[in-house]
């Protein structure tokens, strides 16, 4: 007996649905957890993507992905990168582990319900695959790091930051709860397979892939391109289910939907990955300014996914390449000048070499965040450590939790966005977060960032060491000058001469 | 006397700093609070000018010597610290 070839068949097994009798369709697939949106069963069955794996060709391939991940590290694992690499990159690697590790691991959870409630049978098989991926990827990101335990306490915040009240920690789960946990199964294709995963997930694995082999670093490279591969073809699921609402007139809606999300992943990684790439990888690895990688891969790649599915850039879309040029650099001042509040060792990047870089990938910027490093290393170099350090906390931003910051210096910007709603008076780093809010106030408005928590009492003493302690740092976890201030030294000589 | 917690954007720094000060205080004196955490820290200081406060919401730039309770501020609410002549 001759078998079908795979091109013949895949297209019916993976539409296989079926016409319930017993149980009314709305009782399968209530609307809350599915989202279909009125567009009726037939219409789901549409859903089409490019990688049309079985579940055989996918427990094949990922077995050899493992395989080849695993072997990396084990090859490895004497050479130890990780004790001899340069400590900004150790900080990049902490960073990461933290923020996403568990993440993907809730991400699981984002894909099953796609996997039962999606009206779309193809949604479903992908997203049976996409689950288990996610698993894969937590497992990975946890067991990889944790080698390094032994190293610094540090790095067992890949385990711990999630479940911590760490400020980063609480704007990262306040955003991926958004996302992930607390909506349907076409809202979670669209915001988390296709705003987040197509658009910056590709960036974070692929463009610090690319850093990581830069610094030789090929553990880590291999690992995250390896998980990059199953993103991107479980990241396909939102641009087939996002051409099922647009042929079904439901465009408005979709759009909607991404730009919400597209704002609140970009505010995130600006936190994330801009001082990551700008800041902690040393200067001779750096392969690409991180604007340069947002460039490339979202004003480049997804823009073009974006125009071919009838969808417009976000309203906002200006504002957002403006803030290309301050964002992530704020918020580096405010991460390195708050450092015993993250788990990891900011690396401050501001060398004279590294300066110089800076200028030419941002032009103006040694007058604006220039002048906030002047100051900053002008005590260093006087030895007054004691001003480097905060005695109060910054306001944060009540949709992305993470500090309100502008531009400093000669362009000075720095805003508040504020909104009083039932009486409560709510705080926003641009109009586009307070956009977001008034979109969905319901959604948010019982959420309490660190700041609404320290006036409410629950952070005792409310002073920095009180905030220390609710966070969950403890000494030797909290974050130092990753390089104990060498990158001074130059400013240190010039001063004694 | 009771310390009221007011949202500190003082000219030149990228972040707004939460601060608490005394609402009997004058706006002198919450402008005093305010630099502490932020000039010398991130921003340089400019010795030939003082700090005035100005509510960020209308541009209404306070009497130096008016109280903070006076101003009707609502908590964590917003004020610019703006280097100015006089
Ligand atoms: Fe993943
Ligand atoms: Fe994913």
């Amino acid at each position: 007996m001759t078998s079908l070839k795979q091109d013949e068949y895949y297209d019916l097994i993976r539409g296989v649905n079926w016409t319930p009798k017993y149980v009314p369709e709305e009782e399968i697939f209530p609307e809350e957890m599915s989202g279909s949106r009125g567009i009726p069963m037939a219409q789901w069955e549409a859903f089409d993507e490019p990688y049309k794996v079985t579940y055989g060709d996918y427990v094949q391939t990922q077995r050899e992905k493992d395989a080849g991940v695993y072997s990396v590290k084990a090859g490895l694992e004497r050479a130890n990168y990780v004790k001899t690499a340069d400590p900004g990159w150790v900080s990049t690697l902490q960073a990461h582990y933290g923020a996403l590790a568990v993440a993907e691991y809730a991400a699981a959870t984002a894909e099953a319900r796609m996997a039962r409630f999606s009206k779309a049978p193809g949604n479903r098989v992908v997203a049976t695959f996409g689950m288990l991926d996610e698993m894969r990827h937590g497992q990975l990101q946890l067991f990889f790091s944790h080698e390094h335990t032994r190293l610094s306490r540090q790095w067992d915040w890949a385990h711990k930051a999630l479940y911590t009240n760490e400020w980063a920690a609480i704007a990262a789960r306040h955003m991926f709860d958004d996302m992930m946990f607390t909506r349907d199964a076409i809202s979670t294709a669209i915001m988390l397979t296709f705003a987040f995963e197509t658009g910056f997930t590709n960036m974070q694995f692929l463009g610090l892939s690319a850093d990581a082999a830069e610094a030789g670093d090929h553990t880590f490279s291999n690992l995250i391109s390896s998980i990059q591969t199953d993103e991107s073809r479980h990241a396909q699921q939102g641009g087939a289910i996002l051409k099922v609402m647009v042929d079904n007139g439901k465009i408005d809606d979709a759009q909607h939907m991404i730009d919400v999300i597209f704002w609140r992943t970009w505010k995130l990684f600006s936190v994330l990955t801009g001082p990551i790439m700008d800041y902690y990888t040393p200067l001779e690895h750096r392969k690409q300014s991180f604007k340069e990688f947002m460039e490339e891969w979202i004003i480049g790649q997804f823009v073009r996914q974006l125009d071919d599915l009838g969808l417009k850039k976000p309203w906002y879309w200006d504002t957002f390449v403006a803030d290309l040029d301050q964002a992530h650099h704020a918020i580096h001042v405010g991460v390195w000048f708050y450092r015993p509040t993250v788990w990891w060792n900011p690396a401050a990047g501001a060398s004279p070499e590294e300066r110089a870089w800076l200028e030419q990938k941002y032009p103006g910027w040694n007058t604006t965040f220039g002048r906030t490093w002047d100051v900053i290393t002008d005590n260093i170099v006087r030895g007054r450590l004691n001003m480097t350090l905060p005695e109060t906390l910054p306001l944060l931003c009540n949709m992305s939790n993470v500090p309100i910051v502008g531009t400093p210096g000669d362009k000075w910007n720095t805003k508040d966005y504020p909104l009083v709603y039932e009486g409560r008076l709510y705080h926003f780093g641009s109009p586009i977060d307070r956009w977001c809010f008034e979109q969905e106030p319901e959604r948010y408005k019982g959420h309490m960032n660190f700041i609404d928590r320290v006036l409410a009492g629950l952070v005792q003493p409310p002073d920095m060491a009180g905030a220390l302690a609710y966070m969950g740092l403890a000494p030797g976890e909290m974050g130092e000058d990753a390089h104990d201030y060498a990158w001074a030294a130059a400013y240190q000589r010039k001063a004694a001469e | 006397m009771a310390m009221f917690p007011i949202a500190s954007n003082v000219e030149g720094d990228m972040a707004i700093m939460v601060v608490m000060v005394d609402d009997e205080g004058t706006m002198d004196e919450v402008a005093k609070a305010c630099a502490y955490h932020s000039v010398g820290r991130r921003v340089a200081p400019r010795p030939d000018k003082i700090l005035r406060v100005r509510r960020s919401s209308t541009g209404e730039v306070y009497p130096r010597d008016m109280r903070l309770k006076e101003a009707g501020l609502l908590p964590t609410e917003c004020v610019d610290l703006i280097f100015s002549d006089a």
